[in-house]
């Protein structure tokens, strides 16, 4: 007997297949395991128990009658609280949508489950996305399991503790302005944007649509190869008019290394102010461990990168203002009673139903929008993202991955970050790849030696070259040792299987 | 220039969004924080530059044939809402209201 | 108020027309695979796209584009092959995201133009003294800086507005500034006010069926310059959405919706006066009254020193009159920006020339062919080329008719066409067959049945599929010409209406009328009216010594 958090999702798939464990046995270690660690760290809005089991139920039936059973057959997952899962609530970390419950189940999910996955539950996040510390949530924060007195990051805090904390082996989580990598990068998991139209939105509550991204979160390179596996899924889709199709196996060539390949490091981003001492000596590090496998490492410069922050804060909220005017409390969602007039009760709805941040990215952007100022702001910022695209298509000429920071510190305090503007600097080394919409990841080395908390490297890639990301975070993992690492203060704790 | 509160106001009409007098001013401190910090934008001097306000390289033109779909059933379709009559969603008087055309 | 004739002689009326098509010919919604449908229950026809459920996604119908491509191409505008889809913001729960998916400034089709051809005694709506380059004085609407160029063929191919007197009236061309591609709105009830309407009502019940259903919104350039024009313009279109088969185009049931921009401005001024903006002009005589109303209160207005605020009207048909829906202070501000959901398109010229290859022989051309090849008359070719069954329905009928298409189309128009009408029937729904209708107009043709019989004729053959040649002998129903056998009647109606024949006698030349009647009751109706009345006259002119 041995806890199912030592256990990769291939190790898992294929103890299922084997018949060395059930899958509802599976999941009831995944749910013991949730009611163990979650009410420390409050990873989880939702626990669905009876579609976990249910899921379980089909594939263990499918095993006894010798069908062959899907790669990620019994491996427990948890959802962001922004994508649809017909049978449970989508709230988005929001008053707006506490009770909704989505009539049709995401694309992203959809795939998720098809390939095997149980889904355990949904996982907390910053308001409607709108954060990088998961303390906007409507529901409570939640906790870094690797310290309770911090934040997880976010906006997918929840998917990125729920991995951490050893409650499931696989997350999927959004990310808009970084809300993947950097709660990756403060939890200490592996943490994938892919290329913008690598899988579908079909499903997520929309943020900012030209920026938001589905990606997977787990403890190992190779999960998160497996997860993208099946989130590109079969082609394109049908249902998202800007998904492009991604014929790759992500695990062919993962042990492949990185010998002859070109790691290129912009030292404006590594070398900036403002980075805490350990991140800018973690880049170091990842850059030797890179170069003692093989690679090359170059200096390359992305002009026009400092332009990133202003354009997507006019993008995001500008998007965001236009994606969130739905809620009106009409169809769904918040509404106040007793309003004598239709626009008594919207306003009343949308005032009591969001919260202070997504008030604020919606006025923001209703602003931005408006006539007159749309040309000096959103028309300008979309005109920098076609240099910012093509800056970084001068870069992949040269280099095959760029090493960035993840963030520029470690996981910080709750409430140490009161201004929201001040907030919006943490995602300073992520944006720019939502701009330009390749792909990018956080990989974990272990713990810093100043703060003793997860420290993180990202690696970005031209876009739909996601699977070089994946040997090149592999490399890292290899280096590092940091594979499949639970939070020591939750590992083992319930989940034995 | 900076946002005024009447400005604010006007847009959070606009928006939809209720906001109480407190709720106003620190609105519009956030709005002219926000805006400054969107500076390079407008500094930014790009002529010529065309937008790109869809990050999918060459992708254009996805359609769909013209081919029916099952959509949601009537339980479904209005199981959300607050307010329903018969087969019908139900709001409260517009006043003053009006649609696009 | 004064008379529109009258007004029009101090002002120039400068109209322009915004109208909305609903594709209904397609099977599914602009964005979604839901079901188009007039007829269902409530909601029936929803998903989450069109209830804009958090998370869903538009993906546009490619028979919708294919549509208004060709919509562009019948109506000579350029097609852009570069556009984009816009969001365009406004909070009202008729759209289920609050904000319809529209285009922005480059739109599928730009810079059209159609050619009005303004007979009788419409045409005396414009002062025989009126301008004849009327483009040089409204130029074409500014597009946004950030707009497209567009294509200047146009102003090649409309010329300067070129106005051409003809025989009966006059040829004037109209441009079309755009035509974009958009999506529809959900049917709002209001409840607990009066008439349904929305002042005074307590609540409104919301129908998304109709959300999402695929519009084209054509936009005219104000050239034009009386009612008349507007509702020949209106005409036109229609005939030719009819023909490319894009929508089933019923101004009554509201799938072909029309607004007018109107404003006065003194004969020969150059600059624009205010404009109203005029809704619920749901058929053609609306349109028409609509605007000679709303064109002679706003000359009321301004001769006694007021001004015209820029406003939306709302014209009420049984009270002719216009009345103010909602006054337009600030112009709307609607956030418009690309949708991010949406790819852009960058037509290939493979996609425009399949649309162009599928367009049908359009209406004027198929109209002049009629005239000159199948020698109708103009009014007759008219009315069959702008209705594409019926006119398929007359070519077939023609093609096997021995006696000349001009009698097919007299029959077909004058007398089937009518029947069809009464009984809610129409060519493609009629059981009675292109053969039978030339039959028959053969032997109205031959003058071997009358007009009245031809109707009798029409309607059996449509009950029992017999052909008409079938029914009239078995009826006996070939018209009787004969002298022989008329005289003895003649001479009969005369004897017994000894009043009318006097007055006939003391100048009354109306009741010959009245005697005819008399004649063809006595004969049945098989005897020939018009040898009926030769003869009573004959015998009542001989006998007046």
């Amino acid at each position: 007997m041995s806890c199912f958090d030592s256990l990769s999702a291939r190790e898992i798939a294929r103890g299922v297949a084997n018949g060395e464990f059930s899958a509802e046995e599976v999941a009831r270690a995944s749910l013991d395991a949730i009611s163990a660690r979650d009410g420390e760290i409050h990873a989880l809005l939702q626990v669905t128990e009876d579609l976990s089991l249910a899921r379980a139920r089909e594939l263990d039936g499918m095993r006894a009658r010798g069908e062959a059973l899907p790669p990620l057959a019994g491996v427990p997952l948890s959802v962001k609280d922004n994508m649809n899962l017909i049978g449970s609530r989508t709230t988005c970390g929001s008053r707006m949508l506490e009770d909704y419950e989505s009539p049709y189940t995401a694309t992203c999910v959809q795939r998720m489950i098809d390939a095997g996955c149980l889904p355990m539950g949904k996982a907390n996040m910053d308001e409607f996305a709108f954060g990088s510390s998961t303390e906007t949530s409507y529901f409570g924060k939640t906790a870094n399991p690797w310290d309770t007195e911090r934040v997880p990051g976010g906006s997918s805090g929840g998917s990125a503790a729920s991995v951490a904390s050893g409650e499931v082996t696989l997350s999927l989580g959004s990310d808009t302005g970084g809300s993947i990598r950097q709660p990756a990068a403060f939890c200490g998991v592996v943490g994938l944007k892919p290329t913008y139209g690598a899988v579908s939105r079909h499903g997520i509550v929309a943020f900012g649509s030209s920026l938001d991204q589905v990606g997977p979160f787990g403890r190992r390179v190779e999960d998160v190869a497996l997860a993208m596996n099946a989130l590109v899924g079969p082609g394109a889709d049908p249902m998202d008019s800007t998904s492009q199709e991604c014929p790759v196996d992500f695990l062919e060539h993962l042990e492949d290394g990185v010998e002859g390949l070109k790691v290129g490091l912009v030292p404006a981003l590594s070398e900036a102010e403002g980075i805490s001492g350990e991140v800018r000596e973690g880049v170091r590090a990842a850059a030797r461990a890179l170069e003692g496998q093989g690679a090359e490492i170059i200096e390359v410069e992305l002009p026009h990168i400092d332009d990133s922050i202003a354009a997507y804060y006019v993008i995001g909220p500008c998007e965001a203002f236009s994606n969130l005017a739905r809620f009106d409390g009409v169809r769904y969602g918040y509404q106040e009673p007793g309003c004598a007039t239709l626009a008594e009760q919207s306003e009343k709805s949308r005032a009591k139903g969001f919260g202070a941040e997504a008030k604020r990215r919606q006025m923001l952007g209703a602003y931005l929008l408006s006539s007159g100022v749309y040309d000096r702001y959103y028309y300008k910022a979309q005109q920098a993202r076609t240099l910012i695209t093509q800056s970084y298509a001068r870069a992949f000429e040269r280099a095959d991955v760029l090493l960035f920071p993840a963030a520029p510190r470690t996981a910080f305090k709750f409430g140490e970050i009161s201004s929201p503007t001040e907030m919006y600097l943490s995602d300073m080394f992520t944006i720019s790849s939502n701009i330009a919409g390749n792909g990018s990841i956080s990989v974990p080395l272990g713990s810093g030696p100043e703060s003793g908390m997860p420290l993180s490297v990202q690696l970005q890639g031209p876009a739909f070259k996601d699977r070089r990301l994946l040997v090149f975070a592999r490399a890292i993992e290899r280096a590092f040792e940091a594979k499949g690492a639970v939070a020591p203060a939750f590992a083992g704790k319930g989940g034995e299987l | 220039m900076a946002l005024s509160e009447h400005d604010v106001r006007a847009i959070a009409e606009y928006a939809r969004i209720g906001l109480d007098d407190e709720e106003l001013h620190e609105m519009t401190a956030y709005m002219n924080d926000a805006v400054a910090m969107l500076k390079p934008i407008v500094d930014f001097d790009p002529e010529g530059v065309e937008p790109t306000f869809h990050p999918i390289g060459d992708l254009s033109d996805v359609m769909r044939d013209d081919a029916e779909k099952p959509g949601l059933s009537l339980e479904s379709a209005l199981e959300n809402a607050h307010a329903t009559e018969g087969r019908l969603f139900r709001v409260p008087c517009i006043l003053g209201g009006g649609g696009l055309s | 108020m004064r008379k529109l004739a009258e007004v029009l002689r101090d002002w120039e009326a400068v109209i322009g027309l915004e109208v909305h098509t609903e594709l209904t010919t397609l099977e599914t919604k602009m964005f979604c695979g839901c079901k188009l449908s007039h007829e269902s229950e409530p909601n029936a026809n929803v998903c989450p796209v069109c209830l804009g459920l958090p998370g869903a996604l538009p993906v546009p119908n490619k028979e919708a584009i294919r549509s208004i491509v060709k919509a562009g191409l019948a109506t000579g505008c350029a097609i852009q092959k570069r556009s984009m889809f816009y969001r365009k913001h406004y909070f009202y729960p008729d759209m289920a995201k609050n904000f319809q998916t529209t285009q922005g400034p480059v739109a599928f089709c730009m810079h059209g133009h159609l050619k009005l051809e303004v007979r009788g005694q419409g045409a005396a709506e414009l002062p025989e003294d009126a301008p004849n380059d009327r483009f040089a004085s409204t130029p074409t609407v500014a597009m946004n800086a950030h707009g497209g160029t567009g294509s200047l063929a146009f102003d090649e191919a409309a010329g300067k507005g070129e106005l051409i007197r003809t025989e009966d009236g006059y040829e004037v061309p109209i441009r079309i500034l755009r035509i974009h591609m958009e999506e529809d709105a959900a049917k709002m009830t209001h409840i607990g006010g009066a008439e349904g309407r929305i002042g005074g009502a307590a609540e409104s019940l919301i129908d998304y069926n109709r959300c999402g259903t695929p519009l084209i919104e054509l936009v005219t350039e104000p050239d034009l310059r009386t009612p008349e024009e507007a509702r020949l313009f209106m005409e036109k279109l229609r005939r030719i959405f009819l023909a490319i088969g894009i929508s089933d185009c019923s101004l009554e049931s509201g799938s072909m919706r029309c607004d007018g921009n109107v404003s006065l401005r003194r004969r020969g001024a150059t600059t624009l006066g205010t404009k109203t903006e005029l809704k619920n002009l749901n058929s053609f005589k609306s349109l028409h009254d609509g605007l000679e109303y709303e064109i002679c209160r706003q000359a009321e207005v301004l001769e006694s020193g007021g001004t015209i605020a820029q406003e939306t009207r709302h014209f009420e048909p049984a009270r002719r009159r216009t009345v103010v829906m909602r006054v337009k202070e600030t112009a709307d501000d609607y956030r418009l920006f690309p949708d991010p959901d949406l790819a852009p398109f960058d037509l290939s010229d493979d996609f425009i020339e399949g649309c162009r290859a599928e367009l049908p022989e359009l209406p004027d051309a198929k109209r002049d062919r009629f005239v000159a090849e199948l020698g109708v008359k103009r009014a007759d070719a008219e009315a069959l080329a702008g209705e594409p069954a019926l006119a398929a329905f007359f070519e077939e009928a023609a093609g096997s008719a021995k006696k000349g298409a001009a009698s097919v189309a007299n029959v077909l128009l004058n007398v089937v066409l009518g029947q069809w009408n009464a009984e809610g029937e129409s060519a493609a729904s009629s059981s009675v067959t292109p053969a039978q209708v030339a039959g028959l107009a053969d032997l109205v043709a031959e003058d071997a049945i009358t007009s009245a019989q031809a109707r009798e004729v029409a309607s059996a053959m449509a009950k029992t599929g017999e052909s008409p040649e079938t029914i009239v002998d078995a009826r006996g129903m070939r018209q009787v010409s004969d002298d022989d056998s008329l005289v003895p009647i003649v001479e009969s109606v005369i004897a017994r209406c000894a009043d009318q024949a006097r007055q006939y006698r003391d100048g009354n030349q109306k009741v010959i009328g009245f005697l005819v009647g008399q004649c063809m009751r006595e004969s049945k109706g098989t005897g020939n009216p018009k040898r009926f009345n030769e003869l009573l006259r004959e015998k009542l002119d001989a006998a007046a010594f």
